[in-house]
């Protein structure tokens, strides 16, 4: 065989046994959803859809869903539009203190976000709100917003001042130019930050946990469950929770070509 | 867009002054469009503009030229109101605009990016400004392929992505939306500087062609000299923050007003006045006394003669010039239609000559050659 043909398969072998270590772990959960048994075992014995109608007949798992959902949700959207206004003082405008905003909005993505869990917990309390998934939405804000932040920043690096200016020289007011030029350009930026701000909020562990209060989100169950009182509904809730983020990852990658045969057709 | 077309003269460098003096007056109709009086710009201590004052006829083409760092972007930000100035007036007809907001003014700006909205198609660039003014979309579509016929592009690239222009393309698709526009004024900050030679030449005859066409005033600021020189009635060269000199192209190239407009202004061969004693010298050449007296020059006088390449030519044996030296051809470069030499006099000073093709010598390295020119074909600059 021709040496550079091993080296070949070697790099194959090596990228599916990569695959496989990221990928088994969730593959499992899936059999142990669609398994009688209580524990997951292998082989499978007998196949079933039961915890899944279980699931989604139960109370519980649909007030889970709609919790986590709406904190998602609700935090995708401020992240989008604070992420936006954030990411022109980042990297659009110059202005006195823009390093030092550079670096006070980069600090909460390095905290632990145990302690930045707790430190929130404290304040409310001290401030005296009840924490509820009301809450842990800020919370979430307070580490998300900076990433969204960060992700539009990227693109408003690549942006360039001239097209500002010549909007206004063609008679644009702020908000014209706003509207007609800045966001369009920038879109593509605060679509990906809202996709990765509901991501990192849907399955958000650490920051609920200090901050929901009484409520319960999605990740939080989970770990309930795990801790004490193991359900065979775990797996099942787990693989429903992965098939959300799936389904919003595929619409945001269908997106992209479908709005663009719309304009072309649009144009035409 | 009914303005008459200006009037221009052929250019040639047969009689260079009394075209100058033909081009003085730029149009037969001619009233200031912009007039710029006194004005002054400093960032952070810096003096950017220092005190600029200008008149701008309807209908002109006026080139502004200077080194990286004369002033020349700041002052055509100023103009359009990108930037506020710290002091002066800016008057547009007969309103003053200084201090009306860019979005305001009548003035439009191609911009050396060109800024062209990724975003848009061709066709939605060009309609821009009419979409801001709140134009009917049928009637903004209209007018979008009238002008891309104007500026020369086929009318299906209206719903063509930027993206897929080219260069040359692009430039005319900012061109047509800056006319779209309708500006008073039509500003240039060096949209031609990113395009290879070629097709900036193209370009730049086209420009000129537009501008006799649409009857515009139009200010093109450009490090390009020659640019300057093929598209516009009258050029001013900046120098720190100052207009050194303002005039016709041809009088700024035949009759710099100093040493830096001189070098500026291409190739040029300088000899400074010795100024010592009763005689009339300069470095490097020696002055035939009777031509001298005759051209006015007097003893005393201090400052450069100067002669274009193109002024001055290689001497047969015993031919006679008002100004000659002797020197050794170092080498020869031929540039299409003309040949350059470059002779290496006795004192180190190196003259360029160059010909037309046909006028071109043979010689040998190391040959002595006689190289001369005639006072009529000089200019003096006399020093400030």
């Amino acid at each position: 065989m021709h040496p550079s043909n091993v080296g070949r398969i070697g790099l194959y072998l090596y990228g599916i046994l990569i695959l496989a270590f990221l990928y088994l772990p969730l593959v499992a959960i899936g059999f142990a959803s669609v398994s009688t048994s209580r524990y997951l075992s292998f082989p499978i014995r007998q196949y079933t859809t039961q915890w899944y109608a279980q699931a989604l007949e139960s109370g519980t798992v649909s007030d889970l869903l709609w919790i986590s959902l709406q904190v998602a949700a609700i935090v995708t959207v401020i992240s989008m539009v604070l992420g936006f206004f954030g990411a022109l003082a980042f990297a659009r405008y110059q202005w006195r203190y823009r390093r030092l905003y550079q670096k006070l909005i980069l600090l909460p993505i390095f905290f632990p976000q145990s302690v930045l869990g707790l430190a929130l917990l404290m304040w409310f309390n001290a401030v005296g709100i009840t924490p509820t998934w009301h809450t842990a939405i800020i919370a979430h804000l307070v580490w998300i917003a900076p990433i969204a932040t960060l992700i539009i920043a990227i693109r408003a690096y690549s942006f360039d001042p001239a097209l500002e200016e010549a909007a206004r020289d063609m008679g644009c007011s702020t908000w014209q130019i706003l509207r007609e030029v800045t966001l369009p350009l920038l879109m593509p930026g605060v679509v990906a930050a809202g996709l990765f701000s509901f991501l990192l909020s849907w399955g958000n562990f650490p920051l609920s946990l200090f901050t929901t209060g009484a409520d319960l989100t999605l990740p939080e169950w989970l770990y309930a469950k795990m801790v004490s009182g193991y359900s065979p509904l775990v797996p099942t809730v787990g693989m429903l929770s992965v098939a959300a983020s799936i389904v919003l990852v595929a619409i945001a990658l269908a997106l992209p070509p479908l709005i663009n045969r719309f304009t072309r057709n649009s144009s035409d | 867009m009914n303005i008459a077309a200006p009037v221009r003269l052929p250019a040639g460098k047969a009689d260079l002054s009394r075209q100058a003096e033909a081009l003085r007056p730029t149009h037969m109709n001619a009233q200031p469009i912009l007039r710029v009086v006194d004005l002054k710009k400093t960032f952070d201590g810096f003096t950017a503009l220092d005190s600029v004052n200008l008149t701008v006829d309807d209908g002109e083409f006026l080139a502004i030229v200077g080194p990286s760092g004369s002033g020349k972007t700041t002052l055509i930000r100023l103009l359009v109101g990108m930037e506020e100035q710290t002091s002066g007036e800016i008057w547009l007809r007969d309103s003053r605009i200084d201090n009306v907001p860019a979005n305001k003014r009548p003035t439009c700006m191609v911009f050396q990016s060109l800024a062209l909205f990724p975003h848009r198609s061709v066709g939605e660039n060009i309609e821009f400004p009419l979409k801001i003014r709140g134009v009917d979309p049928a009637l903004r579509r209209a007018r979008a392929l009238e002008l891309l016929d104007l500026v020369r592009l086929p009318q299906h690239y209206y719903g063509k992505r930027i993206q897929q222009c080219s260069g040359g393309e692009r430039q005319r698709v900012a061109l047509a939306r800056a006319l779209a526009f309708d500006p008073e004024i039509l500003f240039f900050d060096e949209p031609l500087s990113a395009l290879d030679f070629r097709l900036r030449k193209m370009l730049e005859k086209e420009l000129k062609d537009l501008h006799q066409r649409t009857g515009k005033t139009f200010i093109y600021i450009t490090h390009s000299l020659e640019e300057a020189m093929v598209m516009s009635d009258r050029i001013a060269i900046m120098r720190s923050g100052r207009f050194e000199q303002l005039g016709p192209a041809e009088e700024i190239y035949a009759k710099p007003k100093s040493r830096f407009v001189a070098e500026f202004m291409g190739e040029v061969n300088l000899f400074r006045a010795n100024g010592n004693g009763g005689t009339v010298s300069f470095e490097h050449v020696t002055v035939d006394p009777a031509a001298a007296a005759k051209r006015g020059l007097r003893p005393g006088f201090s400052g450069d003669l100067m002669a274009r390449p193109e002024s001055v030519r290689l001497l047969k044996p015993g031919e006679r010039a008002d100004v000659m030296a002797t020197g050794i051809v170092e080498s020869e470069y031929l540039l299409g239609s003309r040949v350059q030499y470059l002779v290496r006099l006795a004192s180190g000073y190196k003259v360029t000559v160059e010909l037309s093709r046909e006028n071109r010598v043979t010689w040998e390295p190391g040959q002595s050659m006689g190289v001369g020119f005639d006072l009529d074909r000089a200019h003096l600059i006399q020093e400030a």
